[in-house]
C-alpha cells in the first residue's frame, strides 16, 4: 500500500514537472514570440492584467486621474480655473491658499474654459460632447449649453467680449457664438484640426491655429494653416500656411497686437529616419505672423538638445518676454521677443529659410529654460504678469512661475490620486522624450492625443517605403501592429523596433515597455463618432451604404467573389480580419509586400488613407487606386452609391461607443 | 385605317382649336400674386471690359457682385475687380478649370464657391479649395451652377444635382435614380421658399421642399412638342436652362421660351407674344420681383408688366399700357449673345461672348431719360 503512494507520487510529481516543463517552455516561447524574440522578463500580468479596462484586478491596479490641460486665471488673481480633462471637471482653485474650492461637472472631455469680460461666467469648451457650456461662477450651476461644431477646443473673446469663437478640431470649423443671445451666429471653414484661438487686442483679426497640414500633394512636405479672421466682418480674410509645419497647438497675440506667436513641431518626414543624428527628424518650435504680413518660424531647439511638443504659449503683459510650454520635456522656455522683434524686422527672405532650420537661432531669444512637472500642457498669466500658471496634466498639479525670478515658487495640488499607477507611468513615458536621441521627439510628438499626425514617415531609411502614422487608439485586440503586420504585439512594436529605427537609443526597460504598454492599450480611445446619430441609428444614406458595404452580387447581379468583398477582410467588431492581402497599392519604387488590414473604426478622422498616404479621402481609394478592383468589387457602383458607402464607412464605430453613453466614465473601463 | 395613336391626336386638335378659339387667354395682370416693381429701371452710360482691361478673355460664362467686389467667370479664368484693379486666377492659383461656369458667394461666410468645367473650388481666406468627383463626394465635375443656401451649397451638374453641407462635409447626390428628373444632366438651381429649384435637362423644373425632404416635378404637360399648345398650363418645355426665384415668384428659362410660377398659377412667354428678345434663354436671374433673361439675341427685363430689352444697338420697351417704343442708345451692350447677368444697387454687369459690360441705372419706364 505504501509502495502504490509512492509510485502515485512519482507519477504526479513526474507529471507536474513535466507539465511545467512544457508550461514554461510554451510560456517563454510565448514571450518570445510577443517581444519579438527579445530576452525580456515578461510576466502574464504584463498582457494579461495591466492593460485590462475592466473587471476588479484593473480597477485596483488604476486610478481615476484628473488629467488637467487647460487653465484660465481670473481678472483679479485670486482664483484659477482648471480643466480636468479625463474627470468632465473644471476645478476652482483659490490662488492665494492654494487651495481647490470646487469641482464643477461639465461636459465630455472638456478641453478650453474662459471668463467672460464681466468676471461671472466661465465657459468650458466639451470636446467630446460638440457643445459648450456656461457656468455661473458663483453657483457653479450650467446654465446655458450652445451646441457648436465638432470636438470644441480653444477659443477667445471679442475684444468688446460680445462674441465668442470657437475652434472645433473634429469638423475643421470655427464658430462665431453671440453671447448676448447664446446663439452660434455663424460656422466658418477652418484649417485642418484647428484648435486654438486668439483676437488681436487691436480687434484687427482673430488668428485660429491647427494641427494637422491641410490637403498635399503625396510626398510633399506638410503646411498647416492659421486662419485669419477679420474681426469686424466675422469673415475668414486670410489663410497663413506654414510650410514644413505641423501640431500648432496654441496661439497668442502679443499685447501691442504687433505678432501673432503659435507653437508648431517641423517634421523632416520625407527624410529617411537615419538622419535622427543630424537634428533631422524632428524639430520644435514657433510660428510667427508679424503686422506686415510677413511668418517666420524660429526654433526653440538646441544642437544637442531638443524641447519637443511646445504645446501653449503665452505673453507678458510688457509684450517682451513669451513662455512656451514644452510637455515633451517638462520644461518651459522664456523668450525675449524684443529679440526676435529685431531679429525678424529686416530679415531677408533668405534669412527666415534660414532661421527656420537653424539649431543654433535658440541661444539669441531663449533666455531662460525652467524645469517643471510631468508634462506640463497649458499656461495661464496673471492680469498683472506676475506669475505664470502651468497646468501639469500627468502630475493633476498646477506651478506657479514667478515670473521676476523665472523659477517655480508654488504647486498646487488639484486633489488627484497620490499612487502612481502603471498605466499612469506609461501616460508619463508616452508624452515623455526622455528615450529618444537627444530628446528630439515622444510618443506623443507623431501620435497627438493618442491619434496620429496625419503623415507619412520614412522609417526604414531607404527612401522607399513610406509609412502612413497609424493612430495608437483602441488598439486591444488589433494585432498585428505595422503596416506590414510585422510585429504580432505592441510590445514589439515600442520595444526593440522603437529603439532601433524610432529614437536611435536603448530600448525602454522592462518595466517602463509594460508600463508603456498598459497606457497605449488601456486608455487611449477614440473619441465618440461625429457621424453617427447619437442613439446609434445609421442614417438613410449611411443604411444604404450598409448594404452595399455587405454586398455579395453586383449592380448587374453577378456574383462578387469571396475575396473581393468589403466584409471579407473588414468584419467584426473593429472591421477587419486583420490578415495580410495585396490590395494592389503597392507602389512601383515600393518593395514588395502585403499590407494589413486596417481596422476601420472611427476611419473618418484619419486621413490620408492607404498604407503610404497616397489617398487624399476616402473616395480616393476607389477613384483613383482602384482601377482593377484589386481593392474590393467596387468599379460597377455609380457615384451616389460610392457616396453611400463612403458615408457609411464614415459612421464605423464600436458599439460600445454609443450603447453605454450615459454611463460613460472614462479610466472605469467603461469603454 | 385609322389606329388609336391618331384617334387621340386628332382628338387632341379639336380640343386644342376649342381652347385657342373659345377663350381669351389672360393677361398678365390677371395673374393671381405676381409680383411688379412700379417702374423699371433703365439702364445706360454701357462700359465694356475685355482681355485689354485685364481680363483673362473676352468670353464671359459668369457674373457676380459680391459688395464692393466683381466676380467673373470666363472661360480661360476667373478674374476679380475690387479697387478698380483685375486679378486673374487659373489653374496655376489652384483653380480647378479655367472655364468658370458660375459664381456664387455665401452670405454668411463670404467665401466664394466657383463651379467650373472641372470641379468645384471654394474660394476663401485667399486660398482655393478643390472638390471633384475623384476626391469628394461631388456628383460630376462639369458644373453649370452653384448657389449658397444657408450652410448648404448645391450644384447643378452634368450627373446630377449635388449638396455639400458644409458643416458636417457631407455630399447628397440627387439624379433620375432618386429624384423625378428625366436624366441626370442638370442645369441650374435656385432657393426661395424654403424650396431649392432645379432645371433638370428634360425633365422640368425639380423642386425640393426642405421641410417635407420631399422631391416633385413640374413638367410641360405639351410633352415634347416644341410648342406651347396649351398657353399657361404649366413650365413651356421640359429642357428647362434656368431658374431663379424673387418675390415669392418662381423664373424659368428654357430654349423655348419662359415660365413663371407663382406657387398656383404659371405662365409663359415667348417672343412672338411678349417683349422677350428670344426664345433661346441661357440664363435668368431674379431681383426685388424683376428678372433679367439673359438670351442668344439681347438682354430682357421684365417686371410682370413691362418689358425691356436692350439688343441691337436699342433699348426696346414694351409695357402693356404703353405699347412697344424703341430708343436709340448711345452705348449699349457689346453683343447679343448674354449668357450672365448679376445687379448691384445702381449698376447691371452683363457677360456676353464679346466682353463683360457694365450699365448704370439712367432711368426708369416711368421718368425716362434723355441719356440713353
Amino acid at each position: 500500500m505504501r509502495k502504490n503512494r509512492l509510485y502515485i507520487l512519482v507519477i504526479i510529481a513526474f507529471v507536474i514537472g513535466v507539465g511545467y516543463s512544457a508550461f514554461h517552455k510554451w510560456s517563454v516561447d510565448h514571450v518570445l514570440y510577443i517581444t519579438g524574440g527579445v530576452d525580456h522578463p515578461i510576466g502574464c500580468v504584463s498582457c494579461h492584467v495591466y492593460p485590462e479596462r475592466d473587471g476588479l484586478l484593473a480597477n485596483m491596479l488604476n486610478e481615476d486621474y484628473l488629467s488637467p490641460l487647460n487653465a484660465a486665471v481670473s481678472e483679479d488673481g485670486s482664483r484659477l480655473y482648471v480643466i480636468a480633462q479625463d474627470a468632465d471637471l473644471l476645478i476652482e482653485v483659490d490662488l492665494n491658499s492654494r487651495e481647490v474650492l470646487s469641482n464643477t461637472k461639465v461636459g465630455r472631455r472638456p478641453h478650453s474654459a474662459i471668463l467672460t469680460r464681466d468676471q461671472k461666467t466661465a465657459v468650458v469648451t466639451n470636446q467630446w460632447a460638440n457643445n459648450i457650456y456656461f457656468i455661473d461662477l458663483k453657483t457653479k450651476e450650467i446654465t446655458d449649453s450652445v451646441p457648436v461644431g465638432g470636438g470644441p477646443a480653444g477659443m477667445d473673446l471679442s475684444v468688446d467680449g460680445n462674441l465668442l469663437y470657437v475652434a472645433n478640431t473634429y469638423t475643421n470649423n470655427i464658430s462665431v457664438v453671440d453671447l448676448r443671445t447664446k446663439q452660434e451666429i455663424r460656422r466658418l471653414h477652418g484649417g485642418n484640426y484647428p484648435t486654438s484661438v486668439a483676437a488681436s487686442p487691436n480687434d484687427d483679426f482673430v488668428f485660429v491655429a491647427s494641427q494637422r497640414t491641410v490637403p498635399i500633394e503625396f510626398r510633399t512636405e506638410p503646411m498647416t494653416e492659421v486662419t485669419i479672421l477679420n474681426a469686424s466682418s466675422q469673415r475668414v480674410s486670410e489663410r497663413k500656411y506654414f510650410n514644413s509645419a505641423h501640431i500648432m497647438e496654441n496661439v497668442t497675440v502679443s499685447p501691442s497686437g504687433d505678432m501673432a506667436v503659435a507653437t508648431m513641431v517641423r517634421p523632416k518626414n520625407n527624410v529617411p529616419s537615419a538622419q535622427i543624428e543630424r537634428g533631422w527628424m524632428i524639430n520644435h518650435g514657433i510660428g510667427v505672423i508679424l503686422k506686415d504680413g510677413r511668418t517666420a518660424q524660429l526654433l526653440l531647439d538646441e544642437p544637442n538638445a531638443f524641447y519637443p511638443d511646445p504645446y501653449d504659449i503665452v505673453i507678458h503683459p510688457d509684450g517682451k518676454r513669451a513662455y512656451v510650454s514644452h510637455s515633451g520635456v517638462d520644461m518651459v522656455s522664456v523668450v525675449n521677443l524684443d529679440r526676435i522683434r529685431s531679429l525678424l524686422a529686416d530679415a531677408s527672405e533668405e534669412e527666415l529659410k534660414l532661421y527656420a532650420n537653424h539649431l543654433g537661432m535658440s541661444g539669441e531669444f531663449v533666455v531662460d529654460r525652467i524645469k517643471t512637472g510631468s508634462n506640463p500642457k497649458g499656461l495661464a498669466m496673471s492680469a498683472d504678469g506676475k506669475f505664470v500658471y502651468v497646468v501639469e496634466r500627468m502630475e493633476d498639479r498646477v506651478s506657479v512661475i514667478d515670473t521676476d525670478v523665472s523659477e517655480i515658487v508654488n504647486t498646487i495640488d488639484l486633489g488627484g490620486p497620490s499612487r502612481i499607477s502603471y498605466t499612469r507611468r506609461g501616460g508619463q513615458l508616452f508624452s515623455n522624450a526622455g528615450h529618444t536621441f537627444h530628446n528630439q521627439y515622444s510618443c506623443y510628438t507623431c501620435h497627438p492625443d493618442g491619434h496620429e499626425d496625419g503623415l507619412t514617415y520614412d522609417l526604414t531609411g531607404s527612401g522607399r517605403n513610406l509609412a502612413n502614422v497609424q493612430t495608437l487608439r483602441d488598439l486591444y485586440g488589433t494585432a498585428p501592429f505595422k503596416w506590414i503586420g510585422t510585429n504580432q504585439s505592441v510590445y514589439k512594436q515600442c520595444g526593440m523596433r522603437f529603439s532601433r529605427f524610432v529614437t536611435r537609443t536603448e530600448s525602454f526597460s522592462p518595466e517602463d515597455l509594460d508600463a508603456v504598454v498598459a497606457y497605449i492599450m488601456r486608455e487611449l480611445t477614440h473619441p465618440p463618432n461625429i457621424h453617427r446619430l447619437p442613439n446609434g441609428a445609421l442614417t438613410e444614406a449611411q443604411q444604404r451604404g450598409k448594404a452595399i458595404y455587405e454586398r455579395t452580387v453586383t449592380n448587374d447581379g453577378r456574383e462578387i467573389p469571396e475575396k473581393d468583398r468589403c466584409t471579407t477582410c473588414h468584419n467584426g467588431p473593429n472591421y477587419s480580419n486583420f490578415q495580410m492581402a495585396d490590395v494592389g497599392t503597392n507602389k512601383e519604387n515600393e518593395d514588395e509586400s502585403l499590407f494589413d488590414s486596417p481596422n476601420l473604426n472611427n476611419i473618418y478622422e484619419s486621413a490620408p488613407y492607404l498604407h503610404d498616404g497616397s489617398a487624399a479621402t476616402l473616395e480616393e481609394i476607389w477613384t483613383k487606386f482602384n482601377d482593377h478592383d484589386t481593392h474590393g468589387y467596387a468599379n460597377d457602383m455609380t457615384k451616389d452609391q460610392l457616396n453611400d458607402l463612403v458615408e457609411y464607412l464614415k459612421s464605423l464605430s464600436a458599439e460600445r461607443y454609443y450603447k453605454k453613453d450615459l454611463n460613460y466614465k472614462i479610466n472605469k473601463g467603461q469603454l | 385605317m385609322m389606329n388609336a395613336r391618331n384617334t387621340y391626336t386628332v382628338s387632341g386638335l379639336i380640343i386644342t382649336a376649342v381652347l385657342l378659339f373659345g377663350f381669351t387667354r389672360p393677361n398678365g395682370n390677371e395673374s393671381k400674386e405676381e409680383k411688379k416693381s412700379e417702374s423699371m429701371p433703365l439702364y445706360g452710360n454701357w462700359k465694356t471690359y475685355g482681355k485689354k482691361d485685364g481680363l483673362p478673355s473676352d468670353k464671359i460664362y459668369a457674373v457676380r457682385a459680391d459688395g464692393d467686389r466683381l466676380w467673373v467667370g470666363t472661360n480661360q479664368g476667373l478674374a476679380l475687380l475690387e479697387d478698380g484693379v483685375w486679378t486673374v486666377y487659373t489653374e496655376e492659383d489652384g483653380l480647378a478649370h479655367r472655364g468658370v461656369l458660375a459664381i456664387d458667394v455665401s452670405p454668411v461666410t463670404g467665401d466664394v464657391w466657383i463651379a467650373t468645367m472641372s470641379g468645384l473650388n471654394r474660394f476663401s481666406g485667399g486660398k482655393f479649395e478643390t472638390f471633384t468627383q475623384f476626391n469628394s463626394g461631388l456628383a460630376n465635375d462639369v458644373i453649370y451652377s452653384v448657389i449658397c443656401d444657408g450652410k448648404d451649397v448645391w450644384v447643378a451638374t452634368g450627373g446630377g444635382a449635388g449638396v455639400l453641407d458644409t458643416y458636417t462635409g457631407k455630399w447628397g447626390i440627387y439624379t433620375e435614380q432618386n429624384a423625378p428628373m428625366h436624366e441626370p444632366w442638370t442645369y441650374s438651381i435656385c432657393a426661395g421658399g424654403n424650396k431649392i429649384f432645379i432645371a433638370a435637362w428634360g425633365g422640368g423644373v425639380i423642386e425640393w421642399n426642405k421641410e417635407t425632404q420631399r422631391f416633385r416635378d413640374y413638367t410641360d404637360p405639351d410633352g415634347e412638342m416644341e410648342i406651347d399648345l396649351f398657353p399657361d398650363d404649366g413650365v413651356v418645355h421640359d429642357i428647362t436652362t434656368a431658374v431663379s426665384y424673387s418675390n415669392d415668384m418662381l423664373w424659368v428659362a428654357t430654349y423655348f421660351g419662359m415660365s413663371t410660377y407663382d406657387g398656383t398659377h404659371w405662365k409663359g412667354y415667348f417672343d412672338h407674344d411678349s417683349g422677350l428678345a428670344s426664345n433661346f434663354i441661357n440664363f435668368i436671374r431674379a431681383k426685388d420681383g424683376i428678372a433679367f433673361m439673359c438670351t442668344d439675341n439681347g438682354l430682357s427685363s421684365f417686371n410682370g408688366e413691362t418689358w425691356v430689352t436692350y439688343k441691337g444697338g436699342k433699348v426696346i420697351i414694351d409695357g402693356n399700357s404703353a405699347g412697344e417704343r424703341s430708343l436709340d442708345a448711345t452705348s449699349s451692350i457689346s453683343h447679343d449673345f448674354t449668357i450672365g447677368v448679376d445687379l448691384t444697387e445702381n449698376e447691371i454687369w452683363v457677360a456676353t461672348s464679346k466682353g463683360l459690360c457694365r450699365g448704370e441705372v439712367i432711368g426708369s419706364t416711368e421718368t425716362k431719360t434723355s441719356k440713353l
